[in-house]
């Protein structure tokens, strides 16, 4: 209708081209992430020659699973323009709850894992009631649960630490078994990453959740249900960290009141890193799950470079304003390729 | 409402019974009247012009006729029946479909998301939104779509965030024409065009009528496209009905004295 006719001038392959150094510019961040991990693993391999031993690989794997699971979840609220904050205190709470029902209940060992994954899902739904139902804010709402969850951590735990002679020797296997070689720990948080990057990609609820992060007003006017929708977000990412708690209580044996302290930042910093955009609607599963890796990459290959504890912050802190730096580019890039595009069609 | 329930569907009887007719609507924010026992009635093939300053409810209108808003009183019927519009999906599963003056887009999404997001074909078709997404039948029948309205894309895969005005514009009408079986609505289309895409959208609203039957509601400020487009028009002021005009060159004058306020029509 509009736009008909094209115009002679040569407007629509200049765009044509900008989309494509676009693209070319977010396939980059993929890219990026790849040459990062890629280069910090050779350079550290060169002057530290165990690191790439079985066993230094398989610890980054094993320390990855659980990170990758968390950004998992953390990633599918994040694209709906939200965030969850609480993910460290649930799987913290989920952790310790997991424990308990081994040593101290003597619950079989399914159940105990299902009672894990189930304590995730109930605080996200709390999460996603006091989101949705309460019409609190994401930060907020979250922030209240981080303190909320670890309080019930320590008021159960009272200063308690359950230690791995207390559990069940098959679950502790569990935690330390491989399959050809791969911990089954880092299996578990690989599927359920595909399964999430799946559902994002190819489901329609999946596909509704990058429309809320978009535009939550068209999404409305769509008659995307919101509600369900952001409910559902949050009770995956609840879920997500309950399995990681459970994950958590097989690979350390020893389960306290503070297991998980803080994780939910460097979550954060995983996706952002990622490439998922922190104010919703763009972004995959994969990126943030190769944040995740690089980060935790970044945080076993620095000791053994005997590089100081504070430039392995200091180097989380420079990609993630890195990763920023680069998303805002490429939005002033946009608007100028758009602006361009515009005055060329009128 | 019960009296509006108790009154024959049709008004004139003896005749098709409009396609779309709102009767009584009221609609309260907190204490501002948006809407005060307003309504109107547009036949099938017809292009009805809604006019009015800013605030005098007439976005607040089509908004109930979509369903985003719920009417406090008064009714909507579609072909005489009496129709419960409930939820965006509601109006759509009934052939109505509406540009919003902003548009509405998903700006980090591509063409094909924004066409049929919330309307997504999934394969199996029976496992409806159980089902996968069927990203080649989408991607094809979008194409197949906006080449029937004559809309080229430099790139299908780029967001909508990165086009020009008018692409955008035309991506919104696409989505909505794509799917309206019985009535579009269109809320100020030209509003951010060049001279030659308003030209392009006001073709498109005299031919969609012709084409494909489908009734249009306009809003509209440009007195000239309202003369050149509507069948009849239909004037708000402070959320009533003052008055319905046939629009011409001659009755432009009082069209706008309507808009304005120096001058009302009695009611019916």
């Amino acid at each position: 209708m509009t736009t008909t006719t094209r115009p002679p001038s040569a407007a629509p392959e200049r765009q044509d081209q900008w989309t494509q150094r676009l693209r070319g510019l977010f396939g980059a961040r993929i890219l990026g992430l790849v040459l990062a991990l890629a280069i910090l693993i050779a350079v550290t391999t060169l002057l530290n020659p165990r690191f790439l031993s079985g066993q230094s690989v398989r610890d980054i794997l094993l320390a990855a699973a659980i990170s990758v699971l968390l950004a998992s979840g953390m990633t599918m609220v994040i694209l709906t323009r939200g965030i969850d904050l609480s993910v460290g205190s649930v799987l913290g709470l989920s952790a310790f709850g997991t424990a308990t029902f081994l040593s101290e209940y003597e619950l079989a060992v399914p159940l105990a894992v299902l009672l894990g994954v189930v304590i995730g899902s109930l605080c996200g739904a709390i999460n996603g009631a006091l989101i949705t139902v309460g019409g609190v804010p994401p930060l907020v709402a979250t922030l209240g649960t981080l303190y909320l969850f670890r309080g019930i951590v320590y008021f159960w735990a009272g200063g308690s630490r359950i230690s791995a002679g207390d559990m069940p020797r098959s679950f502790l296997d569990f935690g330390t078994a491989r399959i050809l070689g791969f911990p089954y720990l880092t299996l578990i948080a690989v599927v359920m990453a595909i399964a999430v990057g799946v559902y994002l990609a190819r489901y329609r609820s999946g596909r509704d959740l990058y429309a809320l992060g978009s535009s939550p007003e068209a999404a409305r006017l769509a008659g995307i249900p919101a509600t369900r929708r952001l409910m559902g977000a949050y009770i995956m990412a609840g879920t997500l960290s309950g399995l990681g708690g459970v994950l958590y209580a097989a690979r350390y044996g020893t389960v306290d009141a503070s297991a998980g302290n803080g994780l939910e930042l460097d979550i954060v910093a995983a996706v952002v890193v990622g490439g998922v955009a922190i104010f919703g609607g763009s972004g995959t599963v994969f990126g943030a799950a190769l944040g995740a890796l690089l980060l935790t990459v970044i945080n076993n290959a620095l000791p053994s470079l005997g590089i100081d504890q504070f430039w392995q912050r200091a180097i989380v802190g420079a990609l993630i304003i890195g990763a920023i730096a680069l998303d805002r580019i490429v939005a002033v890039r946009t608007a100028a390729a758009a602006r361009k595009a515009t005055t060329h069609v009128h | 409402m019960s009296e509006a329930l108790a009154a024959p569907a049709p008004a004139e009887s003896g005749r098709t019974p409009p396609i779309l007719e709102v009767r009584g609507a009221s609609k309260l924010f907190g204490p501002v009247r948006a809407l005060n026992d307003v309504s109107i009635s547009l036949d099938e093939g017809q292009v009805l012009g809604l006019l009015g300053d800013n605030g005098a409810g007439k976005s607040t209108l089509i908004k109930a006729i979509t369903g985003v808003h719920r009417l406090d009183a008064g009714k909507i019927y579609i072909d005489g029946e009496p129709a419960d519009i409930r939820s965006p999906n509601d109006a759509r599963a009934l052939g109505i479909e509406a540009v919003y003056q902003d548009l509405a887009l998903f700006d980090n999404l591509g063409v094909v998301s924004n066409l049929y997001l919330g309307n997504e074909l999934t394969k199996p078709r029976r496992l409806r939104a159980l089902g996968w997404l069927d990203r080649k039948a989408m991607e094809t029948e979008a194409r197949r779509k906006l080449e029937s309205l004559q809309v080229h894309l430099p790139s299908f895969n780029s967001s909508v965030g990165l086009m020009s005005g008018g692409q955008r514009q035309a991506v919104a009408v696409a989505r909505a024409v794509a799917f309206a079986t019985r009535v579009l609505i269109l809320d100020e289309p030209t509003a951010a065009l060049g001279v030659r895409e308003t030209r392009n959208v006001l073709d498109t609203i005299a031919e969609l009528p012709r084409r494909y039957n489908i009734s249009i509601i306009l809003i509209s400020h440009n007195m000239d496209h309202v003369v050149e487009v509507c069948d009849k028009a239909v004037v708000m002021r402070q959320g009533g009905v003052v008055g319905q005009v046939v629009p011409t060159a001659e009755t432009m004058e009082e069209m706008v004295s309507l808009i304005v306020g120096a001058k009302t029509h009695k009611k019916e």
